[in-house]
C-alpha cells in the first residue's frame, strides 16, 4: 500500500464524518460552480449586448418625446459645430413629422413645433398601410372608452427627412424599384415602402400630396419584417422636409458615428458641451451601460458569492484537517518513530484532503448542474425586475400608451423609446443560457484542488511539528 | 554494540529546570538482552526515547554500531536511523488502526524502500514467527487481542532487521501469562537473530531474566 492509497483509505475511516464533510463541501463547491456559471453566462451576455451596440451617439432636442409635443428643435447650424469635432466619421440628421390622412379624424401626435391644434395641420392623400383596432382606447390610455369604441383607425403617415435616405431609424432599407434619392438635395422626390405603395396604388413616378405639395415617388423600398414604422414612413431629403414643413434648418434627431469605440466617451462629452442644454445626448455606450446595469449587479453578486463559497470550502477542509491531525497526533508520532518522513506523512494527509475535496466537487457538480440555470435566471430576473420598476417610475408619463406607440417608435428619432427598448432588453435577459461546459468543469475541479491545498497547508505545518517522542506518552 | 556517554536531558518546567536523565553512561554489546528498571518518573522512558532518537539529548553521545554519534544526526538522517537501525515496541502497541496486521508490518519496510513483493513475504514470515495465524494477518488492530497486537508490534519492530530493539514496558498492558509469552519471544529473538534488545520494565522478575539490568533513580544510573 502506498501513501496515495493510504490517504484515500484514511478519508473513509469514519463514514459518518466523511459523508457530512463531503455534503457540506459539496454544497460549498456547488454554490461556487453555480456562481461561476451565473458569472460566465452574465459576462457572455454583457459582452454580446455591448458588441451589438455600435459606436454611435444619438442627439435629440432636449425634452423631445413622441407622446408629447416638442417645444424646441435642433438646427443644422448647431449640428455643424458638432460635425467639426474630431473623431467623428459622420453625422446623420433627420427631421420627422406626421401627416393625418385626408378625411380622417385621426388625432395627431408627436409633431414638432408645439402645435396641438389638429385643425392647423395639413393632411396627406396617402393612407397608412398599418391599421390598428381599438385605437381610441389605446390613445386615451385605455381607461375611458367602452367596448363600442373599439373601431379600427388608420395611423397618421410619418414623413422622414434625412441626410441618409438609405436607412430608416437605424435599419437599412433596400430599394426594390426606382432609384435612390440624395439626402442633401432639395427635391420633391420621395421613397415609399412597398406596403405603402401597395396600399395607395403607387408606382415609381406616381404622385401624391402632402404639405399641400405634390410629391413624386422616386423609389420603392422594402424594410425588415419587424420594422412596421418604416412601412408607414415616407422618406425624403432633409432639405426638402425642412422646406415642406416650414421649419428651415430644423432637426429632430441626429446620429453621430464616432471613428472608434475608444473615442466614444470623449466625443460624447465634447458633443454634450458643444450643444449644451438644448439637446439630449446619449451614446451607445450609455445605452449599453444602462442595458447591462442589472447584469453587472448580478455579476458582482455572483463574484462575491463565488469567492465566499471557495473560502468557505477551504475553511471547511482546513478545520477538518486540523481536527484530523489533532486526532491522529499519536499515530503521526508512531509513523515518524518507525521511519516515516514529514514529506511522506504530509503527502498522505494531502491525498486525504484531496479525496474529500474531489468527492465534494462531484456532489457540487451535481448541485451546479441542477442549480446553475435556475439560480442565474432568478438572479437576473430579480435584478431586472427592480430595474424595470425603477424605469417605469422614471418614465411613467410616456408609459401610458406604450404598446401602440412602440410599434411606431421605429419611425421616430432613435432616442425615443429608449426606455422601452431598455425594458425590452431587460426582458431579453431571461434568455441567458447558463451551461456547465468543460471549462467550468475544470474550474470546479481546480477549485477543489485549491481548496484541498489551502485547507491542508496548516495541517501540514502541524504535522511537521509533531515530535516522534509523543508516542512514548501513555494516555 | 551501543555506547552511551554522559547523556543528559533537561526540561524546562515553568521557572525550574528538571533533569530527566543525568550524566548516564553505559554500553550494551551486540545480541545482549538488557533491561532498565526504576520507579515511575525515574527517567526510564526518556532514556529510551533518547536511545531511539525520538528526542534529542541536552548533552552526551550515543553511538550505535559503527555509526556516527546519533545525537549529531540531521533530520533526514535521524528518520533513516529510526527506520533502519531501530525497532520500537511500545506498551500500548501503537499500531496504525486503519491498516491490517500485515500492512502494519510492511509499513517500516515501505519507508526503507523494500520492494513490495519482498515486503509482503517478509511481513507474513515475521508474523508467522511471532505466532500470528494467517487469518489474523488481514485483521485490523481493533479486531486483535492485546497479546496479538503486541506480537504484531514485535514483528513490525523486526521488519527492517534493526541493530537495536527498544521496548517500553512491552508487557505492561498484558496479563501475566501473555506477558511471559511476549518476554520469552523477545528473549528468543535476541538469541536467534543476535539483535540487541533494551527493555524498560517495572517487573523485576522479567528484569531478572535479562542478560543485564540497569537501574535508574532520579535520572541517574545507580547500578
Amino acid at each position: 500500500m502506498n501513501p496515495v492509497s493510504r490517504g484515500i483509505r484514511n478519508a473513509f475511516r469514519n463514514g459518518v464524518r466523511t459523508g457530512s464533510i463531503v455534503l457540506i463541501l459539496g454544497i460549498s463547491i456547488g454554490l461556487s460552480l453555480t456562481m461561476l456559471v451565473a458569472q460566465t453566462a452574465v459576462a457572455s451576455k454583457i459582452k454580446s449586448v455591448k458588441s451589438s451596440i455600435g459606436n454611435t451617439i444619438t442627439v435629440a432636442p432636449a425634452g423631445f418625446s413622441p407622446g408629447a409635443q416638442a417645444n424646441n428643435v435642433l438646427t443644422s447650424d448647431e449640428l455643424s459645430k458638432v460635425q467639426a469635432l474630431t473623431h467623428i466619421s459622420s453625422v446623420e440628421e433627420t427631421l420627422t413629422d406626421r401627416q393625418s390622412t385626408t378625411g380622417s379624424s385621426t388625432p395627431s401626435f408627436g409633431r414638432f413645433g408645439g402645435s396641438t391644434d389638429s385643425s392647423s395641420q395639413t393632411t396627406t392623400s396617402l393612407q397608412s398601410p398599418i391599421t390598428l383596432s381599438g385605437g381610441p382606447r389605446f390613445l386615451s390610455g385605455g381607461g375611458e372608452s367602452s367596448d363600442s369604441d373599439t373601431t379600427n383607425f388608420t395611423l397618421p403617415v410619418s414623413f422622414l427627412g434625412t441626410t441618409n435616405p438609405g436607412s430608416v431609424s437605424g435599419d437599412a432599407i433596400t430599394l426594390s424599384k426606382g432609384q435612390a434619392i440624395a439626402g442633401t438635395s432639395d427635391t420633391n422626390n420621395v421613397l415609399v415602402s412597398n406596403k405603402m405603395a401597395s396600399k395607395n396604388n403607387l408606382s415609381v413616378g406616381s404622385t401624391f400630396t402632402a404639405y399641400n405639395t405634390t410629391l413624386t415617388v422616386a423609389g420603392i423600398f422594402t424594410s425588415s419584417n419587424s420594422n412596421q414604422g418604416a412601412d408607414n414612413t415616407v422618406v425624403l431629403s432633409l432639405p426638402a422636409m425642412q422646406r415642406l414643413s416650414g421649419n428651415s434648418k430644423a432637426v429632430t434627431s441626429a446620429t453621430i458615428t464616432v471613428d472608434s469605440l475608444d473615442n466614444l466617451s470623449s466625443v460624447t462629452a465634447h458633443v454634450k458641451s458643444t450643444l449644451g442644454s438644448s439637446a439630449d445626448v446619449t451614446s451607445a455606450q450609455d445605452q449599453a451601460d444602462n442595458t447591462v446595469k442589472p447584469l453587472n449587479s448580478v455579476k458582482t453578486v455572483s463574484t462575491f458569492s463565488l469567492v465566499g463559497a471557495v473560502v468557505a470550502g477551504a475553511i471547511i477542509i482546513l478545520l477538518t484537517m486540523i481536527m484530523v491531525v489533532r486526532e491522529r497526533r499519536r499515530e503521526i508520532g508512531v509513523v515518524k518513530a518507525i521511519g516515516g518522513s514529514n514529506a511522506r506523512i504530509i503527502g498522505e494527509f494531502m491525498v486525504e484532503s484531496l479525496t474529500l475535496a474531489i468527492l465534494g466537487a462531484v456532489v457540487g457538480l451535481l448541485i451546479g448542474v441542477v442549480g446553475g440555470q435556475p439560480v442565474t435566471k432568478m438572479l437576473v430576473d430579480n435584478s431586472a425586475s427592480s430595474t424595470t420598476t425603477q424605469t417605469a417610475f422614471q418614465r411613467g408619463g410616456m408609459m401610458g400608451g406604450a404598446t401602440p406607440a412602440d410599434s411606431t417608435t421605429r419611425s421616430r428619432p432613435r432616442s425615443f423609446g429608449q426606455g422601452l427598448r431598455r425594458n425590452g432588453a431587460v426582458r431579453g435577459f431571461g434568455n441567458i443560457k447558463a451551461q456547465i461546459g468543460l471549462g467550468i468543469l475544470l474550474d470546479g475541479f481546480g477549485a477543489a484542488v485549491l481548496i484541498a491545498a489551502l485547507g491542508s497547508a496548516l495541517a501540514a505545518g502541524m504535522i511537521s511539528r509533531v515530535r516522534p517522542s509523543t508516542v512514548m506518552r501513555t494516555e | 554494540m551501543i555506547e552511551v556517554k554522559n547523556l543528559v536531558k533537561t526540561f524546562q518546567a515553568g521557572d525550574s529546570t528538571v533533569t530527566a536523565v543525568s550524566d548516564v553512561s553505559f554500553n550494551v554489546p551486540d545480541g545482549q538482552f538488557a533491561s532498565i528498571v526504576g520507579r515511575s518518573g525515574s527517567g526510564k522512558s526518556t532514556l529510551l526515547s533518547l536511545l531511539g532518537a525520538l528526542d534529542t539529548p541536552t548533552s552526551g553521545s550515543i553511538i550505535v554500531g559503527d555509526r556516527d554519534d546519533v545525537t549529531r544526526l540531521q533530520d533526514r538522517e535521524l528518520t533513516r536511523y529510526r527506520g533502519r537501525s531501530i525497532g520500537f515496541i511500545f506498551q500500548n502497541y501503537n499500531l496504525v488502526p486503519s491498516l491490517t496486521a500485515r500492512e502494519n508490518v510492511m509499513l517500516p519496510m515501505e519507508f526503507a524502500r523494500v520492494p513490495k513483493a519482498e515486503r509482503r513475504q517478509r511481513a507474513e514470515k515475521l508474523l508467522g514467527e511471532v505466532g500470528l495465524e494467517p487469518d489474523q494477518m488481514d485483521r485490523k488492530p481493533g479486531r486483535l487481542s492485546g497479546g496479538q497486537q503486541q506480537r504484531v508490534a514485535i514483528a513490525r519492530a523486526l521488519a527492517n532487521r534493526p541493530q537495536l530493539i527498544l521496548a517500553d514496558e512491552p508487557t505492561g498492558n498484558l496479563d501475566s501469562a501473555t506477558g511471559k509469552m511476549i518476554f520469552d519471544l523477545l528473549h528468543t529473538l535476541s538469541r536467534t537473530q543476535r539483535t540487541t534488545i533494551i527493555v524498560v520494565t517495572h517487573d523485576l522478575e522479567i528484569a531478572g531474566k535479562t542478560d543485564r539490568t540497569f537501574t535508574l533513580e532520579d535520572g541517574k544510573l545507580v547500578r
